[in-house]
């Protein structure tokens, strides 16, 4: 198990660096003043050097400074990444806790009315614009109803957000509709593959209950792809999260890396995509470990 | 705050964007001049003119090529001393050292003046360098640029300079001030920042742009009985957010003056300037605000694809024109909220530059597909509706193509547009549609705004790497700020840095030229409409529709009316008992 650990460790460092080459080496062949801006006074380096005294910054917490914003981006992200982390945080567990249910029930009950329903009210969801969704719940929610607020918490750092129930329950509402769609459709999907399984056939003949076969036997190795798409999702979850950002006006990551590209901030633009980039690389390095957890075959292959 | 637009940069120094986009319009209009006076106002009303009761001095006076500024003696900064002649040379010699930034040109200030000094303690002079020069364009376009700075902010890290006296000191002390304006935490408590002559002073600004302004209880201008005395801008990710926010009252954060999305506003009735509000927003009156800007769409005369020689024909200029539908625009994605373009000068609002004889004829190129047809049919070309046109009689003589064109070349063009405006994407999507009816075929492109201004700007066929590709591009408008008189130097005249598709002819840079050497105002005003009445026929640019900016105001909040240049002023604002 650890030498399975450090080798997936090794490897998500790789992806990180090879994202920030990439990145990096975009804005070197970039509009002129993309390199400037991100190196500041060290813009005629050559290529490699640039990059290993970016990099070098970087390591030392200096990612540069916005010249649209006047503002480090450190502090942009200081500012930034709470919401988007109770954001996403908050949806996609609450989308874990629905869709998993949901998933196993439609798989359990296929092609039952209930099937038809869940799969119906899914479809909608996941079909749906998060800012047409998002933009339906303010007028009904806050515009018309005033139940809750029509733009996200204000208020800095993690307490301010997350505290700020009020303001936070429409975006939280919106990205989560959309996860739970995507997350249920893929558990639904698993836990059919499972039922189908020869193990869970033995269970069933040596006599296990449906409740034994279904929480035991069914549900986790369903997880197992689930947990998978978990882990590899936090981009397109961030992705997401601008949409929402953009209606509910909260400057998140999502938000800011968009203005950033629209605006050619190339210091925030590398920034950002290495924070990310380090999220989605550390996501997936989690989602190994609990693929192992789950799985012991795995591990055991893997080793 | 508009959509996208925050609070980003202190330091009221034009010249200061070395390597820093920070320093915006919003700065300017929003934060800057809110804090720190320029020398002259404009915005009296509506309209873009000097305002004399707002501005620190009083209306210059020209004895042949001298130039004279008197400072009002009753106006101070907030640490008690007077704002001086002192404090407008510091100006001067700082812009003489810091001679890349981006109002800096070889023509203007201070290039074109020498033996500036304080000849007494309220008076500046100055000597223009210029064998001809129009008094006008000289205090619209030159001086109005000039901020005074308190002598406080002569200084580096280690201690007093004297930029004020010796140019050589400047850079240090640009240097020193452009450091401490990095530190936007500390607007509020900074001592440098502290010192102002405007009515307001910073108490926050946050790494979201949210501003918070405190009335400076020693602002010597003209006040208004019952003024505001805290002033917030919030900054909006979106359009639908900040509407979002004027349609709940409820909410934890509450505006009391937001920005309409035109897109949400119904249609006025017919004839009517302000139509009715949406029934979501019935807290707020609906204000309509017409900037002091011209709004337009570039020809590439220097595209590198071959395609150029068909821009310099006229008849092709007319019927391309023909193909624009303004009217369409305005009451369609606009909502009734737009006026037709002209003319090189902006017709709303109605100023005194405006030639009476183009206000009066108003739009000749509505839409008209047959004439545009016509007229290409006529010169030289099959027309092909739906289709694509080729020139099948090249040669410059009457009924030909023109000059450069030869046979076979197709009516086919690229048009590089702005995203995220959705009025003027509709425009676009309409006048491709339009054009493809006449046979000419567009390819559109959207692109960020950063993109297309790049790219409009950054064609020079004379430099490697330069991308002039492009042939038509829209970004939206050019505001007139703090340039605000509209002669043609800025956008028409050949060579201008501001002139993106380098329309270059030499009746249009004379007759731009005496505008410029006009030296009474009476002359200024004859020459100004001589070069409209010339040029307006020339459509050097696709003339686009001017959008109105919708402004929603809480019941009971006076704001008076906003000048046309955009500078905010909530120290008039007042709520009504």
């Amino acid at each position: 198990m650890t030498a399975f650990l450090a080798r997936r460790a090794l490897q998500a460092i790789a992806v990180v660096l090879l994202v920030t080459l990439i990145v990096f080496g975009l804005t070197w062949v970039g509009p002129a003043g993309a390199a400037a801006q991100v190196l500041g006074t060290g813009a005629h380096q050559e290529f490699l050097g640039a990059y290993l005294g970016w990099l070098g910054q970087v390591l030392q917490g200096n990612l540069g400074r916005s010249a649209r914003l006047n503002e480090s981006v450190g502090s942009l992200l200081a500012a930034s990444l709470p919401r988007t982390l109770v954001l996403t945080g908050l949806s996609t567990l609450i989308a874990l806790i629905v869709a998993i249910p949901v998933g196993l029930l439609q798989a359990v009950r296929r092609s039952s009315a209930t099937d038809h329903v869940l799969r119906g009210i899914t479809f909608l969801f996941y079909g749906m614009p998060p800012f047409v969704l998002g933009s339906v719940l303010v007028l009904f929610f806050a515009v018309d109803k005033h139940f809750f607020g029509a733009e996200g918490p204000q208020a800095p750092g993690i307490i301010g957000v997350v505290t700020d129930v009020r303001d936070l329950t429409l975006p939280v509402a919106t990205l989560t509709l959309v996860t739970i769609a995507i997350f249920a459709r893929y558990m639904r999907s698993s836990a059919l593959d499972s039922l189908a399984q020869e193990y869970v056939e033995a269970a069933r003949a040596r006599g296990a209950g449906q409740r034994r076969v279904v929480l035991q036997h069914v549900l986790r190795n369903s997880l197992v792809p689930v947990v998978t798409l978990l882990g590899l999702s936090f981009p397109q979850i961030v992705g997401g999260a601008l949409v929402v950002e953009s209606l509910f006006n909260i400057q998140g990551m999502g938000w800011q890396i968009w203005q950033a590209a629209q605006n050619h901030d190339f210091a925030v633009t590398l920034g950002f995509t290495l924070v990310i980039a380090v999220a989605a690389a550390v996501g997936s390095l989690l989602a190994d470990v609990a693929y192992a957890i789950l799985d012991p075959r795995v591990r055991d292959v893997q080793a | 705050m508009q959509p996208g637009g925050q609070a980003t940069y202190i330091f009221p120094f034009l010249a200061g964007t070395v390597g820093l986009d920070a320093d915006s319009v919003f700065d300017i209009d929003d934060f800057q001049y809110m804090l720190y006076r320029p020398l002259y106002w404009f915005g009296t009303g509506v309209n873009p003119y000097l305002n004399p009761q707002v501005s620190l001095a009083d209306t210059p006076v020209y004895h042949g090529h001298q130039v004279t500024i008197r400072l009002k003696s009753t106006n101070k900064w907030s640490n008690g001393e007077p704002v001086d002649a002192d404090d407008v040379v510091f100006w001067m010699n700082m812009m003489a050292a810091m001679k890349d930034g981006v109002y800096y040109s070889t023509t203007g200030l201070p290039s074109d003046v020498t033996n500036v000094k304080a000849a007494s303690k309220y008076v500046v002079t100055m000597d223009i360098t210029s064998p001809k020069f129009s008094e006008s364009w000289f205090t619209n376009n030159e001086l109005s640029e000039i901020t005074p700075m308190p002598m406080a902010w002569d200084r580096t890290a280690s201690g007093p300079s004297n930029c004020v006296a010796n140019v050589s000191d400047c850079t240090a002390v640009y240097d020193y001030l452009n450091s401490q304006a990095t530190n936007v935490s500390t607007y509020g408590s900074s001592p440098l920042w502290g010192v102002v002559d405007g009515p307001w002073k910073t108490q926050s600004l946050n790494s979201q742009g949210k501003l918070v302004l405190k009335y400076n209880k020693s602002y010597s201008g003209p006040t208004t009985p019952g003024h505001i005395t805290t002033f917030i801008e919030i900054p909006f990710t979106s359009e639908q957010a900040e509407y979002n926010v004027l349609q709940d009252p409820t909410g934890s954060q509450t505006i009391d003056v937001g920005y309409l999305p035109t897109v949400d506003a119904p249609v006025p009735p017919a004839g009517a300037n302000v139509g009715s509000n949406p029934s979501s927003l019935s807290d707020y009156k609906l204000n309509v605000n017409y900037a002091w800007q011209l709004s337009y769409m570039p020809y590439n005369f220097r595209n590198d694809t071959g395609q150029a020689p068909i821009f310099d024909q006229l008849y092709f200029r007319q019927a391309f024109q023909s193909l624009v539908d303004q009217e369409g625009v305005i009451s369609g994605p606009l909502h009734g909220y737009g006026k037709p373009t002209i003319g090189p000068v902006s017709d709303y609002p109605v100023t005194k530059y405006l030639s009476p004889q183009i206000a009066n004829q108003g739009d000749q190129w509505t839409l008209s597909i047959s004439r545009a047809e016509t007229l290409l049919r006529d010169n030289g070309w099959s027309v092909n509706p739906n289709g694509t046109d080729t020139c099948i009689h090249a040669g410059t003589g009457a009924g030909e193509c023109g000059a450069k064109i030869a046979a076979g070349t197709p009516l086919k063009f690229n048009l590089i547009y702005a995203t995220g405006i959705d009025w003027m994407e509709s425009a676009v999507r309409e006048l491709s549609s339009n054009a493809s009816l006449a046979g000419i075929q567009l390819s559109l492109t959207a692109e960020s705004f950063g993109d297309v201004v790049g790219s409009a700007f950054g064609c020079d066929p004379g430099v490697s790497g330069s991308n002039c590709k492009w042939q038509l591009a829209l970004w939206g408008s050019w505001t007139y700020q703090p340039d605000y008189l509209p002669t043609g130097d800025t956008l028409f005249q050949g060579g201008a840095p501001n002139n993106a598709g380098d329309y270059d002819t030499t009746q249009n840079n004379t007759l731009i030229q005496d505008t410029l050497d006009a030296r009474t105002p009476a002359q200024f005003d004859k020459s100004m409409y001589t070069w409209q009445n010339y040029l307006a026929g020339q459509l050097p640019v696709v003339y686009q529709p001017d959008n109105a900016t919708l402004v929603e105001t809480i019941n009971g909040l006076d704001i008076g009316p906003q000048n046309s240049a955009f500078t905010i002023t909530p120290e008039d604002w007042h709520y009504l008992k």
